[in-house]
């Protein structure tokens, strides 16, 4: 079994728009002055790094990672092997997104000081600030 | 042929869309909302990709969770990114 | 309009590079088989023969998450605590109870919110204690309820957790005893050995090859698949509880923090 070449290039270019998109969002970390707009592409940075995780595991004409019949069959528990996706990055990849989440909102509170004590949140006029 | 993928390919194009505005704009209001379109459709992505417990963890996160706690900061802060 | 031409030029340069790839074969076969270990995880998620590998669960991620590599989700708990006693310490000094807050919302968008808040509730709970059956589990349940809390600070305003009598103390209370049901169940192997001398480890959950310990997986004809059930609903009351005081802190009016945490207005 192999893929035809229409299928082979949607694969290509899903890994491409992914990866576009974290080069983009990795600009918008580095070369934006606003520390909000820092954050919100360090969130977008993060899903599409998750995505990745998760396109690892996947594969073509493939079924979710969920026992559908409860019965000792062993005939079905193979055909299920066989026909699921990679469940452990969708395990890791849950756990990344409610902790990153605890900590981007930890970085949405230190912003919220930071804009109590210099009054402003561009980068720029912050490092030209004293005290 | 899996027509997943076509769709696959679909959504993720409109996701990079979406990231380019999200960065790209000066109003921080908008980019929120870019950022929050660019989720729902990388939350398609996901459902293509076989996962729905992503799906569920992932939709209530970044539709909801991440557009409200920076409009929260945008509010108490400034509006707009100066160039 | 130069920001457009930026942007259908990377669409478009995109399209074309995997277009060159695909042609070239530069990535070889790819997106057709999984790894042997992601079917050994597959393999042994629901499997009433092998009883010392299983996790009894037909949800393979859920088994993952608390059973194969549960050491890992309790210490990610550890973090996710740890990251929200972070931001309150930056909100340290601030009484919750004396705010008083505005009106929220038109009558009409409240009215609806009251009906949406219940239905959102029972999902929050069906999700959580059907993890260990169908897609869902603690993180999920937790991250749907949050969602209420962004609803009434939105609609109603900042008092109305007050009016609904839900207290910082009460909510930092409340995910307290989501982290320490999650210890309890980690710890309950060991105190049974201590009890009963059998040998046991850490967050077990069933029979192992050389320990006779094993949490029921059937009460009363229903899976509850041992510990996963109790682990996912303790971990529903600390996620949903560390995000309520998120947004409760969040929704609090601007100058009456300042004026509580005391900072001069000359900066």
């Amino acid at each position: 079994m192999s893929t035809s070449f229409l299928e082979n290039f949607f694969i290509t270019l899903i890994l491409y728009n992914l990866l576009v998109a974290a080069g983009i969002s990795i600009y918008g970390v580095v070369a934006r002055p606003s520390i909000t707009k820092k954050i919100i592409s360090l969130t977008i940075l993060q899903d599409t790094f998750n995505i990745l995780a998760i396109f690892l595991g996947f594969k073509v004409f493939s079924i979710p990672p969920v026992l559908l019949e409860l019965d000792s069959d062993i005939e079905k528990l193979l055909a299920f092997t066989t026909s699921a996706v990679d469940p452990l990055p969708q395990a890791l990849v849950l756990t990344a997104i409610v902790i990153g989440l605890a900590v981007n909102l930890f970085l949405i509170f230190l912003a919220l000081q930071v804009f109590r004590l210099y009054r402003t949140l561009d980068s720029r006029k912050i490092k030209e600030l004293k005290g | 042929m899996d027509f997943s993928l076509v769709l696959l390919a679909l959504f993720s194009t409109i996701g990079l869309i979406f990231t380019y505005l999200a960065v790209i704009e000066k109003d921080l209001v908008k980019a929120v909302i870019f950022s929050a379109i660019q989720s729902t459709s990388y939350v398609a992505v996901l459902y293509l990709l076989r996962a729905p417990d992503i799906v569920l963890v992932y939709l209530p996160v970044t539709v909801g969770l991440y557009p409200a706690a920076l409009l929260f900061l945008v509010g108490k802060t400034e509006r707009v990114e100066e160039e | 309009m130069r920001k457009y031409f930026v942007l259908v030029s990377i669409v478009l340069a995109t399209v074309v590079i995997a277009y060159i790839t695909t042609y070239l074969r530069a990535l070889g076969p790819i997106g057709l088989d999984t790894r042997y270990l992601a079917k050994l995880f597959l393999m042994l998620t629901y499997n009433p023969v092998y009883r010392e590998l299983t996790a009894m669960s037909p949800e393979a991620v859920t088994s993952i998450v608390w059973d194969f590599r549960g050491v890992d989700t309790l210490y990610e708990t550890v973090v996710f605590y740890m990251a929200i006693i972070a931001a309150l310490t930056i909100y340290r000094g601030v009484s919750y109870s004396s705010i008083w807050g505005g009106y929220g919302l038109s009558l009409i968008v409240r009215v609806v919110t009251k009906l949406l808040i219940p239905i959102n509730i029972a999902i929050a709970v069906s999700i959580a204690a059907h993890g260990h059956l169908t897609p869902g589990g603690g993180f999920q349940a937790g991250a749907v309820l949050a969602v209420v809390s962004v609803l009434l600070a939105v609609t109603y305003s900042a008092s109305s957790f007050i009016k609904l009598g839900v207290s910082l103390s009460k909510a930092v209370a409340l995910r307290s005893a989501g982290l320490l049901a999650i210890a309890l169940v980690v710890f309950t192997p060991i105190v049974f050995s201590a009890l009963t001398g059998v040998q046991t480890y850490i967050m077990q959950n069933y029979v192992k090859i050389d320990s006779s310990f094993s949490f029921p997986t059937h009460v009363w004809n229903q899976l509850i698949s041992g510990t996963l059930i109790w682990l996912n609903l303790a971990e529903f009351l600390a996620v949903s509880f560390g995000f309520f005081i998120i947004f409760m802190l969040l929704s609090l009016r601007e100058e009456v923090v300042r004026e509580q945490i005391g900072e001069k207005d000359e900066h």
